[in-house]
């Protein structure tokens, strides 16, 4: 990749949020030649031809589930739950770090959140996407999901609303709207620059198109700040009550290891934890591809690290106080519950995930280990698999040995229920690498404020 | 900068208002704290205890909670909380001082907690399936464990603070940023079991795992909105007139607005789900506190701790404002005391509502009694961490 394009910077100093050298210029210039004029890496088409292959495999799996129904899945009574609530937990979780990073982080004025804000909101939506895929197959005819929604209809009747599952169906779909509205608008300047930098007509077009007609006025920025102030504070309950309602699915009930107060902030934590756990996976790799040490530094990735250490801390809280509530709290069945876990069909699964996110997250105490990146690969890969493994094991260990002993059945995952799932991973790269491939995968106009010739000097401002 | 040149020390003005506040807070602690002893002797040991009880959760929240703000600020870094760095130093110096007021809970375990008697324990499946955890010695350890660590963590956290005074340099920076994240974690777990002793254990039969976060979030709430009051009380003396501008009091007002809708949340939830569970373990807590005259005073919790500072601090102005903003915070504080009260008390008086002279005593002795030793520390020390990183960007950020 030795074309003209490539930048070259000195190497950022620690604790730095961006490389010394870059000017206005070279930001735009190394963030849209990934778009507009290099060569396409051979990493991507890997990651992308995979992406792309287990996309195929979740397309011939969907057709399955529709031809034959989902009776194909390993859901029986009484887990009939199974992957597929595990999974759209998981996702839908994921997704939580991009709205933190681009709404949280932003009303919090931390301008390291401007380099890895871009991609991080991508990664929420086509996690959604993906999370939303569940509950829609689960629903085994996908194609009477408005049935959920509640509209006037001849049938006369609409959804009960006292049930979990439909406040799921709009706070996920608020959700997604809210993290469409914002990535969309965030995208606008950097479209326009797209639009100006092309050379190609047809990407021309379709940048202008989407650019909407932003000239960098400064009326458009005006207009622009307000508008993404609003919706960062739409965005900023959305952390919080995304998670809270879908922690609801499971405490509204009283099956046991379900119904414990603190799920609400646990599952928040939780989904924070896994989010930026697929953070760190999607940024190391792709800014050694692209040569983003500069703008992605050694910084972002520790405090990257940080947080993943502090939710990780708060989420031991929660298995060790699910433990002494289910003790203290005298219920024979929360107590059957949760020994079956640490001692039953799951005790395996139960205790890697103890392993993955309790033990493993530990090193992250060390700065050697946060200002390692491929350390950090491997402990986010880790907790990823832990936080798939809480989900799986809250749903499904529970399902499985409920009250009545004669009603106990094991779940047992078939190869669809696998082929479903690797596949929403398919889904997820493809969209992903689809996105690094046509926009530019880190915020242009914002990375050039972090520029100390961008801060304004008191005198100059009055 | 004049501020700057005098070191922040406390002015012999201010050194004057405080004494005189000192003076009043005293005497008002003293009789306060006297008549509610004079109940014990006169009235009723139980009463007592109750009342000593709840007043004193309501006091460890402010001390326990400014020493946790400590901790955040070393953890996180950042400007936002150079400007209560010392309010909150002084805050959690009064710790030994809770430590000394938890005697009396000690002395009334019996008075307070049925598991303590050993007969009703024989007598009780659930209580003697607890019993390994609730028992005097192990609930008087724990007690210490709490009280004895966050003492201990803040007499860390302020030597170090002394030596960046005197001496500047990276080291006591770096030592107390080592030790804010243990702590947090300590402080978290600490805060969780203390509720579970002193509060839950009155009702022993019920627990919720989410009774802890409340408490912290409760803790947070009232010793962020205590700053508050103390940062404005001090804006308006030399030297912290020179240097508090409603951009530091918009920050912290956003703080104290964040914590009265993480309250509500916690607390919303833990609500929700045990009203939809209704399970007999569960549903008697929220009963006993949804009648006889007490859901009145959980509807005055809702509007008063949630819907109310959540509809006024919305506002910018309203939060750059500082008497405005003094007004609300000393309101949430009101709120927090009737909130404990609406936690503890229920659980003594079964069935209605009640309400003793003893509570009003207690809760005005011994907060009068610890904010004198508050202002006594506060004094101490000069107004501003002078080698503090983030100062001169604190005093910027101010300015802009």
């Amino acid at each position: 990749m030795a074309d003209d394009q490539q930048i070259v910077v000195e190497k950022p100093a620690p604790g730095e949020i961006i490389a010394p050298g870059y000017t206005f210029s070279t930001i735009t210039d190394q963030i849209s030649s990934v778009v507009l004029t290099r060569k396409t890496p051979l990493f991507w088409f890997a990651a992308f031809g995979f992406g792309g292959s287990l996309l195929m495999l979740f397309l011939l799996a969907v057709t399955v589930l529709l031809a034959k129904g989902v009776g194909i899945w390993g859901i029986r009574t009484p887990v009939m739950w199974g992957f597929a609530i595990t999974n759209f937990v998981w996702w839908i979780g994921i997704g939580h770090a991009g709205t933190l990073i681009s709404a949280i982080l932003l009303l919090l004025n931390q301008s390291w959140r401007n380099s890895i804000n871009r991609f991080a909101e991508a990664m929420t939506l086509f996690a959604v996407a993906c999370a939303g895929m569940f509950p829609l197959l689960h629903m085994g005819r996908p194609w009477l999901f408005y049935w959920m929604m509640p509209y006037p209809n001849t049938m006369g009747i609409e959804p009960q609303f006292r049930s979990p599952l439909v406040w799921d169906v709009f706070a996920v779909s608020t959700y997604a709207t809210v993290s469409l509205l914002f990535w969309f608008v965030g995208l606008m300047p950097d479209l326009g620059t797209l639009r100006d930098r092309t050379k190609n007509p047809i990407g021309r077009a379709i940048y202008g198109i989407l650019a909407m007609g932003w000239r960098g006025s400064a009326r458009h920025w005006s207009v622009y700040e307000t508008a993404t102030l609003l919706l960062a504070g739409l965005a900023t309950p959305l952390v919080l009550s995304v998670h809270t309602v879908v922690s609801f699915d499971f405490t509204i009930a009283i099956v046991p290891g379900w119904h414990s107060t603190f799920f609400p902030p646990y599952f928040v934590a939780g989904a924070i934890y896994s989010g930026f756990a697929m953070v760190l996976a999607l940024a190391i790799p792709l800014r050694s591809v692209y040569g983003l040490q500069g703008l992605i530094t050694d910084k972002h990735l520790d405090n990257c690290g940080k947080i993943m250490l502090a939710t990780g801390w708060i989420v031991a809280y929660a298995y060790m106080l699910e433990l002494f509530g289910a003790w203290y709290g005298g219920n024979t069945y929360e107590q059957a519950a949760f020994w079956h876990r640490m001692t039953g069909p799951y005790a395996i699964q139960y205790w890697s995930l103890v392993a993955c996110n309790i033990v493993a997250p530990q090193f992250l105490w060390f700065k050697r280990v946060r200002s390692s990146p491929v350390l950090l690969f491997i402990a986010s890969i880790v907790v990823l698999v832990g936080m798939w493994l809480e989900r799986f094991m809250i749903i499904v260990s529970s399902l499985a040995q409920d009250f009545l002993p004669s009603s106990w059945g094991i779940f047992q995952a078939t190869r669809w229920d696998w082929a479903t799932y690797l596949g929403t991973i398919g889904l997820f790269l493809f969209l992903f690498f689809l996105f690094v491939r046509a926009l530019p995968m880190i915020s242009i106009f914002e990375v050039r404020t972090l520029l100390p010739q961008a801060k304004v000097s008191k005198e100059g401002k009055r | 900068m004049i501020a700057q040149a005098t070191g922040f020390q406390v002015t012999d003005e201010l050194r004057d208002t405080m004494r005189q506040w000192r003076t009043r807070f005293a005497v008002f602690g003293a009789v306060g704290v006297l008549a509610t002893v004079a109940g014990l002797f006169l009235v009723s040991p139980n009463q007592f205890y109750r009342s000593w009880l709840w007043s004193y959760l309501f006091v460890v929240g402010l001390a326990a909670g400014s020493l946790a703000w400590l901790m955040v600020q070393y953890l996180t870094g950042g400007a936002w909380g150079v400007i209560i760095r010392r309010p909150a130093e002084a805050a959690a110096r009064t710790l030994p001082l809770v430590l000394l007021l938890f005697i009396p809970i000690f002395i009334g375990i019996r008075n307070l907690y049925p598991w303590s008697h050993s007969d009703l324990v024989r007598a009780d499946e659930f209580l003697r399936h607890k019993q390994p955890y609730l028992n005097v010695p192990f609930f008087t350890i724990r007690a210490l464990i709490y009280l004895g660590g966050w003492c201990f963590l803040s007499w860390f956290f302020n030597r170090w603070s002394a030596i960046e005074d005197r001496e500047g340099g990276q080291t006591p920076r770096r030592k107390m940023g080592a030790l804010a994240g243990p702590g947090l974690i300590f402080f978290g777990l600490a805060v969780t079991f203390m509720a579970t002793d002193w509060v839950l254990s009155i009702d022993p039969r019920w627990y919720s795992t989410m009774y802890g976060l409340l408490m912290i979030a409760g803790q947070a709430l009232s010793s962020m909105a205590f700053l508050i009051a103390v940062i404005v009380f001090l804006a308006a003396h030399k030297p912290m007139v020179d240097v508090v501008t409603p951009r530091h009091l918009h920050d912290l007002g956003k703080l104290m607005f964040a914590l009265v809708m993480l309250w509500a949340y916690f607390s919303f939830s833990q609500f929700l789900i045990i009203w939809a569970g209704n399970l007999p373990e569960e549903i008697p807590w929220y009963l006993v506190r949804l009648h006889g005259g007490w859901q009145w005073v959980g509807l005055a919790i809702v509007i008063g701790h949630f819907a109310l500072p959540f509809a006024l601090l919305l506002s910018r102005d309203l939060k750059r404002n500082f008497k405005l903003l003094r007004n609300i915070a000393l309101f949430v504080l009101l709120m927090r005391v009737v909130d404990i009260y609406w936690e503890v008390a229920p659980d003594f008086l079964k069935g209605s509502f009640g309400l003793s002279w003893m509570d009003f005593t207690a809760v005005l002795g011994l907060v009068g009694i610890w904010l004198a030793y508050f202002l006594r520390q506060l004094e101490k020390r000069p107004l501003l961490p002078l080698h503090d990183p983030h100062l001169s960007e604190a005093l910027e950020h101010g300015r802009e």
